[in-house]
């Protein structure tokens, strides 16, 4: 196990057999129990609740809610996203573990839905985090929400689930577009750079002209100021 | 995040703390947040923190028709959409002097009961669950689906059903509907009972809930506090009853009250409210088969059409209080100026603000879900 370890994740599968069946195993797991986050971010947050009870009943494919960033693995971004929720929605992501996956509920998320004229609200969710899939409708009903649930599922249990990847890769655009909406100084507590050396998945696109101007700011962060 | 990046910041020795709740957090209703400062466990000060839900609406609806307005706003308040549609279309119709046919008035009622009967089941969902109850939760999600399953039946949608125009409604109601809605609220009723025995009767949820963030009646007037919540301090008013609109006044219910002003006799108003909803409904359905007619009134091309200049202000009583509408049109085919007045930015703002001074940490989540407030409504 602790030879795995040394490896990094991208050439587990190439170099070791057992790896190989070892990360088979580990995707059927994972793809098994889902723990979504518990993070209403609009409208479409009211059809989840039918989605987890008694009616249509998520629990028996092995999906439940979960408070906590740091033990869940779907981002569930249900609706509009303002620009003051997108802030909160980044650094949520960016507190989870890897392996994880976003999924875009409702059609707010996929090109800004009815507030597509709206000032106050980020249009493109993948402009800013990579989405595994999205779920159209506003709202979709719950029966769709399960079979996009199942459709991550399958994603995950064949490997093709790689948003997370997809982050570590193109941090540079991903961050370049948070700092158009937010402003130059925009940045978060996480080490995106830290991890994406420790999973192995540094690219020409991780690092570039962003990150250089987050890290000309960067300097060591003030606990947040509490304005009562 | 990583420890390093983080440094404590020297501050004079205090007891007093600092904490956020939300808007990511289980004990929030929505995307909202709140501050508060804390000694022990005593709340000191609290402070919302609203705007995470602001898509402005009250701007979009001015780039847009009289028509196209129908289908943005049941999204101001998502769990009880109806009264939204509904105070838009009575807006419109005031300011043309419309009028409105019988049998759409009384589907309109319909609706809007209905609509109450499921906000409520989700009222009690949350509030059972704050207390560590899960089990109203998710008995009241499979009985608020049998709501949603007629609401289907009628207009298509689930919860987004834009039912109502200015003029009337769209579509008549489908064949044996109204046997279909009487047996599914006679099955509603029977489980009412059950209800009671798992949350109102209680005693784990009573001795949590009593004497709880009270409020007295000087300083709910004062803090402008309507609907249920209002009539859990002992005062008597709605709207329905009050400044009747649509059929109300044709219809027969009484006004439950409690005196207490706290969780709990916010809890039982909404409990007792059930059986006068039910009540309303059952008179509905008495009074929908003998009404025949039109179910719309005549408008001109929803494309080229322009509303008399002018403004009104109408209410209704939604599930959450009174919620009124100030709409201005200059003459053209899009409004001038919507204002929503909904009741939940008072009830999340100062009513939360002031009943957090004083309250245990643990009882704010309480608090908030017994006001029954509605982030997107104080968003907008």
């Amino acid at each position: 196990m602790k030879n795995l370890e040394n490896i990094p994740v991208e050439q587990r599968r190439r170099t070791n057999p057992l790896a190989h069946v070892f990360d088979e195993f580990m995707a059927f797991c994972q793809s098994r129990s889902l723990f979504m986050l518990h993070y209403c971010t609009g409208c479409g947050a009211v059809e989840l609740p039918p989605v987890m009870t008694s009616r249509f009943d998520g629990e028996r494919l092995g999906i439940s809610p979960m408070v906590s960033p740091r033990q869940a693995d779907v981002l569930l971004v249900t609706g509009y996203v303002s620009v003051k929720t997108l802030k909160r929605v980044i650094l949520t992501y960016e507190q989870m573990p890897a392996p994880k996956y976003v999924v875009g509920i409702c059609s707010c998320t996929v090109n800004g839905g009815m507030y597509w004229q709206s000032y106050a609200t980020a249009k493109k969710l993948s402009d800013y985090m990579p989405v595994d899939i999205y779920i159209a409708g506003c709202m979709p009903r719950p029966e769709a929400v399960i079979s996009g649930m199942r459709d991550l599922m399958e994603k995950i249990r064949t490997g093709k689930a790689d948003s997370w990847k997809d982050y570590f890769r193109n941090y540079d655009h991903y961050l370049g577009q948070q700092q158009r909406l937010f402003g130059p100084k925009w940045q978060t507590p996480t080490d995106i750079i830290g991890e994406a050396e420790h999973y192995g998945l540094i690219t020409k696109n991780t690092r570039g002209e962003h990150t250089r101007l987050l890290e000309e700011h960067q300097k060591r962060l003030e606990p947040l100021e509490m304005r009562l | 995040m990583r420890p390093e990046n983080y440094e404590a910041k020297r501050q004079p020795p205090s007891n007093e703390f600092e904490l956020n709740f939300g808007p990511n957090h289980p004990g929030i209703e929505g995307n909202y947040a709140f501050r508060v400062k804390v000694s022990g466990d005593i709340v000191l000060e609290g402070k919302a923190d609203a705007g995470y839900l602001h898509r402005g609406f009250e701007k979009l609806m001015e780039n847009r028709l009289w028509i196209q307005n129908i289908a943005i706003t049941p999204r101001i308040c998502v769990p009880d959409p109806v009264p939204m549609e509904v105070i838009y279309c009575l807006s419109v119709e005031d300011l043309c002097g419309q009028e409105v046919p019988a049998r759409a008035q009384w589907l309109r009622v319909l609706q809007m009961e209905m609509s109450r009967f499921a906000a409520y089941l989700f009222y009690f969902g949350g509030l059972g669950s704050t207390n560590g109850m899960y089990t109203p939760h998710y008995w009241g999600m499979a009985d608020r689906d049998l709501i949603l399953d007629l609401f289907e039946e009628l207009c298509g949608g689930r919860v987004y059903h834009i039912y109502n125009i200015p003029g009337g409604v769209r579509r008549d109601i489908p064949d044996g509907w109204l046997e279909r809605v009487s047996s599914t609220f006679d099955y509603l009723e029977s489980r009412l009972k059950d209800y009671d025995d798992l949350v109102f009767r209680n005693q784990v949820f009573i001795r949590r809930t009593r004497g709880i963030g009270v409020l007295n009646q000087q300083e709910a007037l004062e803090l402008g506090v309507t609907g249920p919540n209002l009539r859990a301090c002992g005062l008597p008013f709605d709207v329905r009853r009050d400044d009747p609109y649509l059929v109300y006044d044709q219809l027969d219910f009484d006004l439950p009250t409690e005196d207490a002003g706290d969780n709990l006799a916010r809890a039982l108003v909404r409990r007792a409210d059930l059986f006068e909803i039910l009540r309303i409904i059952r008179q509905v359905i008495k009074a929908l088969p003998d009404i025949d007619g039109p179910i719309r009134a005549p408008i001109p091309n929803p494309l080229a059409w322009n509303v008399p200049a002018g403004e009104t202000y109408q209410r209704v009583e939604s599930s959450k209080g009174e919620l009124a509408w100030y709409v201005v049109s200059d003459g053209g085919d899009k409004p001038y100026r919507a204002h929503v007045r909904g009741p939940s930015q008072t009830h999340a703002v100062q009513v939360l603000e002031h009943l957090a001074k004083g309250a245990r940490l643990e009882d704010i989540a309480q608090i908030m879900f017994s006001l029954d407030a509605c982030p997107p409504e104080v968003d907008r």
